[in-house]
């Protein structure tokens, strides 16, 4: 930061001083600190732009009632029957809704020079400034009877034309700012209060606004919790049964079986790892659905054909975790293995000939030196099945019903996918900082399960 | 215990590193297994711990054939080069460790532990981890561990590889002590023969996967069987010198010099060309033949000297001698060697 600065002002001073300044910044580059730094530049900029701003904006957006409706950038003052309700229900302020729903003609300078531009004849208008100016009506028939009063004596179509321009009601008119919102009510109302103009552009407003009623929502709505128990559910199912639990006893498989069918082994749990996400799941659905290879096999038993992913909850939970499963084994396999492989062969030898079995040796030899990696494992595939949503969103969607919604399926359908069409984007910010609040809470708390600091502290595995 | 390797083979697929070995323990005895590199040491160590399965032949504990009992319950203790200590445990889980998969009451784990500490001498040591020792006390816990469970046999593989000079000297001294205390019956697995011939009862040595002689320390120096055992024992080594059998005498060859054939060695056939082996230590002042050559190096060693001659034909013998100030480098010396002290060996090497 401080490079750029220097050299964007050294390149303002006149040449001579450039030149004397020129050792010194050469000494600048050449400490290695100074080099650090700026060639880290680049990477500062791409994690501020890419990782601390979309952190950030979440974190803002969480505290906005952002929707489709109401726009990313500021709305406009609308007032409309829904508006008006509002005026009634929240702010209690039946009475000045009322009037300013109605419709109401007050003759008024304004109008004159519309109908001056319209092109009404002059005489009419003199003659309707000195006899009605400044008068209001409550409906069309009082004005337009007052104006067929008037000296001149205008034809039926004049009249109507002439009404029309003196119409002031406020009901589904749109303002862009709030002071032509206010200036259009005093014309009907000169005598609002503070407290009615606040009232009434609140509740006219289109555009966002800051609220912390999507944290509200979300603590009192019972479908949080369900999707919560949900996500605890399937973080914990996949993280215990396959991303740490299958992974490790096929790592440890993989050690006590010679090299080449052990390197086949692990190649075929990688494939749904490697594979498209999107092919990987449409095979488990071809597998799955009603005339599917399931069901095709199994109606040879008499079984009626049926969709089993989504037959019932039980079933597509089966599924989600399964397909999560399989592809989060093969890095847990991968890092437990190599980390079996650093274990110098002569400690098998040792806890052999000191009478340990296979069982033995992977419970007192093995288990107690991967410690380290399988809190590394059990922390980032926490984390990454938190926010994983790729299988699950393809395989069901969330379904049947809503079973298998999970947070972050939860955050998608709320803020970007919605079959109402108005997308949240507010309330699904709130709701992936709370996701990134639960995902910093679960790993600070395996830190101080696994003692992170007397792991960091020394080497474990010595030779 | 006694062991016993009978007609014992090992290969590696293709690759045969033991051939029809047959090898006798002692009870109580230790046994240096010795040999270069390579030779078949520790895969001979292996099969006796169960590590590896043997080829072929068996493998007898006492009068128990266990060629086919798994390493788990021959109850052998091994010392390994890398001691292979369990780093996540403390010194006294790891020489706890063979009591407590065998389900030895605590009560009894923690009094035999405390015992086979004061053995070693590490009692101070037993709350530490292994990454927090010396390479000395790292060896004494790793032989603490081999021992607490009263093996049958104690195996030791390179014990001293990794330990400075002085430590080495000190350790030698130390694994014969505890091996004495315990009577039990060892195998040392070493290529270093003066760990061999100082520490053991007796010495096995081996060349690419054979015995190529058994015998004690001073009768294998005495009586080598072979040149390479004769090479091997002894430090600065003997030299060799290639002659013929001419007349019941020997001639080298390409000099005009002419040894006695030595009373222990049958008289060739003229014209038989052999081996002459002569130890440093036997030529020398006194002597009842006489060799010729120059002085071509000489090595102060402090209280002796070594001196190479080189003789006419090119071959280069050695002495060690009292310090002496009247020999300097390129004198012609003519230096005697008693007859007897000479080993006499056929061109392939056997003695003769
Ligand atoms: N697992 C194995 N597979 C193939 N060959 C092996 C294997 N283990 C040992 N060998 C071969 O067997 C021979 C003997 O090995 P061994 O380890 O017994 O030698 P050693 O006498 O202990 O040598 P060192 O003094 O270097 O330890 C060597 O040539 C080695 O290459
Ligand atoms: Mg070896």
């Amino acid at each position: 930061m401080n490079a750029s600065r220097d050299i964007a002002e050294s390149a303002r001073t006149p040449i001579g001083v450039r030149a004397a300044q020129s050792r010194l910044h050469l000494g600048w580059l050449s400490s290695s600190k100074g080099l650090g730094i700026l060639f880290l530049l680049p990477a500062v900029v791409l994690v501020v732009l890419f990782f601390l701003m979309p952190v950030a904006l979440t974190g803002v957006f969480a505290f906005t009632n952002m929707t489709t409706a109401t726009g990313i950038t500021g709305g406009a003052y609308q007032v409309s029957p829904g508006t008006l309700r509002v005026l009634t229900d929240r702010y209690g302020m039946g009475e000045l809704a009322e009037r300013l729903g109605q419709p109401t003609y007050v003759v008024d300078e304004q109008g004159l020079a519309a109908l001056e531009e319209k092109g009404i004849d002059k005489n009419i208008i003199d003659s309707l400034r000195d006899g009605l100016l400044g008068k209001t009506y409550a409906s069309r028939r009082e004005l337009e009877r007052d104006i067929r009063g008037l000296p001149d004596r205008p034809n039926t179509r004049t009249v109507k034309s002439i009404s029309e321009e003196f119409s002031r009601s406020l009901a589904n008119a749109r303002f862009s700012s709030r002071e032509s919102l206010i200036a259009a009510a005093e014309a009907i109302d000169p005598d609002l209060t503070d407290e009615e103009k606040e009232a009434l552009a609140a509740s006219t407003y289109t555009g966002w606004t800051w609220t912390t009623e999507n944290f509200r929502r979300l603590a009192s709505s019972p479908t949080t919790r369900q999707v919560l128990f949900n996500t605890l559910f399937f973080v914990a199912m996949t993280l215990v049964i396959f991303n740490t639990g299958y992974a490790m006893v096929l790592a440890i498989a993989t050690h006590y079986i010679p090299d080449r069918p052990a390197g086949i082994f692990r190649i075929i749990w990688f494939l749904p790892r490697i594979s498209p996400v999107v092919i990987y799941v449409l095979l488990w659905k071809w597998l799955a659905w009603d005339t599917g290879f399931l069901s095709a096999f199994l109606s040879n038993f008499g079984v009626r054909p049926r969709n089993w992913m989504l037959d019932t909850a039980t079933n597509a939970w089966f599924f989600v975790i399964v397909i999560n499963g399989f592809v989060g084994a093969s890095m847990g396999m991968v890092i437990f293995a190599s980390a079996i492989k650093a274990i110098p062969e002569s400690l098998f030898h040792a806890a052999s000939v000191d009478g340990a079995y296979r069982w033995q040796q992977i419970r007192h030899i093995i288990l107690p030196q991967l410690k380290w990696p399988i809190l590394f494992v059990t922390c980032y595939q926490t984390l990454s099945l938190l926010t994983s949503i790729d299988q699950t969103l393809l395989a069901t969607n969330g379904g049947p019903g809503g079973a298998t919604e999970v947070w972050s399926l939860w955050i998608y359908h709320t803020a970007l996918n919605n079959y109402a069409g108005n997308l949240q984007y507010g309330m699904g910010a709130a709701m992936a900082l709370v996701l990134v609040v639960i995902g910093i809470v679960l790993s600070l708390i395996y830190l101080r399960l696994f003692n992170y600091n007397a792991l960091v502290a020394k080497p474990r595995i010595e030779l | 215990m006694r062991i016993l390797l009978e007609h014992f083979s090992k290969s590696f697929g293709a690759v045969k590193v033991i051939e029809d070995m047959t090898l006798e323990i002692k009870d109580g005895e230790m046994l240096a297994l010795l040999g270069p590199s390579g030779c078949g040491k520790s895969t001979t160590l292996f099969a006796i711990c169960g590590i590896h399965r043997v080829t072929s032949g068996r493998i007898l504990f006492g009068d128990r054939d266990v060629t086919n009992v798994p390493s788990q319950e021959r109850n052998v203790g091994v010392v390994f080069q890398s001691y292979a200590l369990y780093p996540h445990m403390t010194v006294a889980d790891n020489i706890a460790f063979p009591l407590r998969i065998r389900k030895m009451p605590e009560a009894e784990v923690k009094r035999q532990v405390e015992e086979i500490a004061g053995l070693v001498h590490i009692e101070g040591l037993l709350g530490r981890r292994p990454a927090e020792l010396s390479g000395g006390q790292q060896q004494r816990v790793a032989l603490a561990r081999a021992l607490v469970r009263r093996p049958n046999v104690l195996l030791l593989d390179e014990p001293l590889a990794n330990l400075d000079a002085k430590l080495r000297l000190e350790m030698r001294s130390e694994i014969r002590r505890i091996q004495l205390e315990t009577g039990i019956t060892a195998i040392l697995v070493t290529h270093d023969q003066v760990e061999a011939m100082s520490m053991c009862d007796r010495i096995a040595i081996m060349n690419a996967g054979e015995i190529i002689q058994i015998a004690t320390p001073q009768e294998m120096y005495r009586n080598p069987r072979t040149a390479f055992v004769a090479g091997f024992l002894g430090n600065p080594p003997i030299a060799f010198i290639e002659a013929e059998a001419r007349d019941g005498s020997l001639a080298v060859k390409n000099a005009d010099i002419r040894l006695p054939v030595p009373k222990n060695a049958t008289v060739p056939p003229d014209g038989t060309p052999v081996i002459i082996g002569i130890r440093p230590e036997s030529l020398g002042t006194e002597g009842d033949a006489t060799i010729r050559g120059r002085v071509s190096f000489i090595e102060t060693q402090g209280r002796e000297n070594l001196y190479d001659i080189t003789l006419e034909n090119g071959s280069v013998l050695r002495s060690i001698q009292r310090v002496r100030d009247d020999i300097a480098l390129d004198d012609v010396v003519e230096w005697k060697v008693r007859s007897d002290d000479i080993f006499l060996f056929a061109e392939n090497g056997e003695r003769l």
